[in-house]
């Protein structure tokens, strides 16, 4: 899965994984994440993940927090789009 | 279609729209649950499985202490090697169809095009194993590891104390968890149905199934049944000689019937087209109207083609294995383990080194 790569202030990572089979979302999500560990983690980069997939919208942000980023969800077109960069702060709002 | 095989279609119709729409809202996937304890050492969703054969355990006893039926199920026989071996194979199918025989058609449902392509590849696998059921059937006669089909036929126990004992230690178990780690998924998918309530109503539905026809869900016959009638249409001579598709291997009298449950594979409108089609067809149903609801039907299919090609082997390989395991993971998992069927443990047993291999397979060759 390539990474689309758009130069901003922040550079924004843009993953599009709607339609793929389970488990891409996680698989590439946490693979994308090792690549741009540092300035994820910083906040110079923030990785944008769109997805259909509704588990993905529990797991992403689980093992995300679990490695220390911050994490925010939303629901963007019939998708959920998971941004994924800086430190790790209270957990964001969740559907009811 | 006489009228006893018309409720039973309308009832399964509805059923399938529930499950369909409780497995969307919760992503209730059989297949997540073993390959994600490979592939990510998360086991959260095969607890969620042990929830459902806990309360399928409890509902199918009462239901034969309440007279609704008998067991062990129909359809069910000694165990025999060739139910590993099937559930082996079908391990390695889920796992790279993104998902088992329920999990690709409820996929399918909200619009998932390789799930679809999956669903097809079941159907095409199960016309590839009517090619080889003379010699497997065979096989299964002379691997076979007992006569009894139950654990409570093989050891003469009675059943009640041994379900009490069962649901007793996975109580155990449940609370062992809790203690662990939440039952709750912080999931922000709109709508969401917390796995444990998903479990729970799962097993409540193959409970009312149970009773209205004497067996489990099970959908794999239903789609053997379309490779047939696809087959008698593209090549009906060669069909017509096959005995898959000739025998019918349900013939059961239900008390709630003055007739019995007749049915098998081939291209008849019998009772396995009147439980298992309107239930397929509710599944998808129901997953694409919870999908439409929440404005998530979308058909999406530009995914790469070594995903197409995943899931369209994943797919065969179910169709296949669940003919060599006499049944799919829905009957097994859900139905045969809450029985304690001895069929239904081996072909379990099967589907840990069959996921671990798709998993080692899909995270290497296709994602």
């Amino acid at each position: 899965m390539a990474v689309k790569d758009t130069p901003m202030d922040n550079q924004r990572l843009e993953l599009d994984i709607r339609g793929q089979i389970c488990p891409s979302t996680l698989l590439t999500a946490l693979r994308t994440i090792a690549m741009h560990r540092e300035p994820l983690r910083s906040g110079q980069q923030v990785l944008a993940i769109r997805t259909d997939n509704r588990d993905a919208t529990a797991t992403i942000p689980a093992a995300a927090r679990n490695m220390g980023y911050h994490v925010e969800v939303e629901k963007e077109d019939g998708a959920y789009l998971i941004l994924i960069g800086g430190e790790a702060s209270l957990p964001s709002g969740c559907w009811p | 279609m006489e009228s006893p095989l018309l409720l039973i279609t309308t009832l399964f119709l509805a059923l399938g729209v529930a499950a369909g729409w409780i497995m969307h809202r919760s992503d209730f996937c059989i297949a997540r649950a073993f390959r994600d304890l490979f592939l990510f050492g998360d086991g959260f969703q095969l607890r969620m499985q042990l929830v459902v054969v806990a309360a399928a355990m409890l509902l199918f006893e009462l239901g034969r202490l309440a007279g609704g039926f008998q067991l062990p199920f129909p359809l069910f026989g000694p165990p025999s090697v060739t139910h590993l071996v099937g559930g082996c194979v079908f391990g390695i199918g889920m796992v790279l169809a993104g998902g088992c025989v329920v999990g690709t058609l409820y996929k399918a449902g909200a619009g998932s095009v390789p799930s679809a392509m999956a669903v097809l590849g079941i159907v095409l696998g199960s016309a590839l194993y009517a090619e080889m059921h003379p010699t497997w059937s065979a096989l299964a006669g002379r691997l076979s590891l007992a006569t009894a089909t139950t654990l409570p036929q093989w050891s003469g126990m009675a059943p009640t104390p041994l379900v009490a004992v069962g649901f007793g230690l996975c109580l155990l178990v449940f609370r062992r968890w809790r203690k662990k780690s939440d039952w709750r998924r912080s999931a922000f998918a709109e709508g969401y149905l917390q796995p444990w309530k998903a479990a729970l109503l799962i097993a409540l539905i193959g409970g009312i199934a149970a009773v209205a026809v004497g067996m489990p869900l099970g959908i794999t016959t239903g789609y053997s049944k379309i490779a047939g009638w696809a087959g008698r249409w593209m090549a009906p001579e060669h069909f017509a000689g096959l005995v898959f598709f000739a025998s019918d291997s349900l013939d059961y009298l239900h008390p709630l019937y003055p007739q019995p449950l007749r049915g098998g594979a081939g291209a008849r409108l019998d009772a396995i087209a009147a439980i298992q089609w309107p239930l397929i067809g509710g599944i998808a149903l129901g997953s694409a109207a919870s999908a439409l609801i929440l404005g998530e039907w979308h058909l999406r299919w530009q995914i790469p083609r070594r995903q197409y090609l995943s899931v369209l082997c994943g797919g065969v390989l179910m169709g296949v294995a669940a003919r060599l395991g006499a049944g799919c993971t829905i009957w097994h998992l859900w139905g045969g383990m809450a029985i304690f069927a001895l069929p239904s443990f081996l072909f379990v047993a099967g589907l840990f080194p069959g996921a671990w291999l798709g998993s080692r397979f899909l995270a290497r060759y296709v994602i």
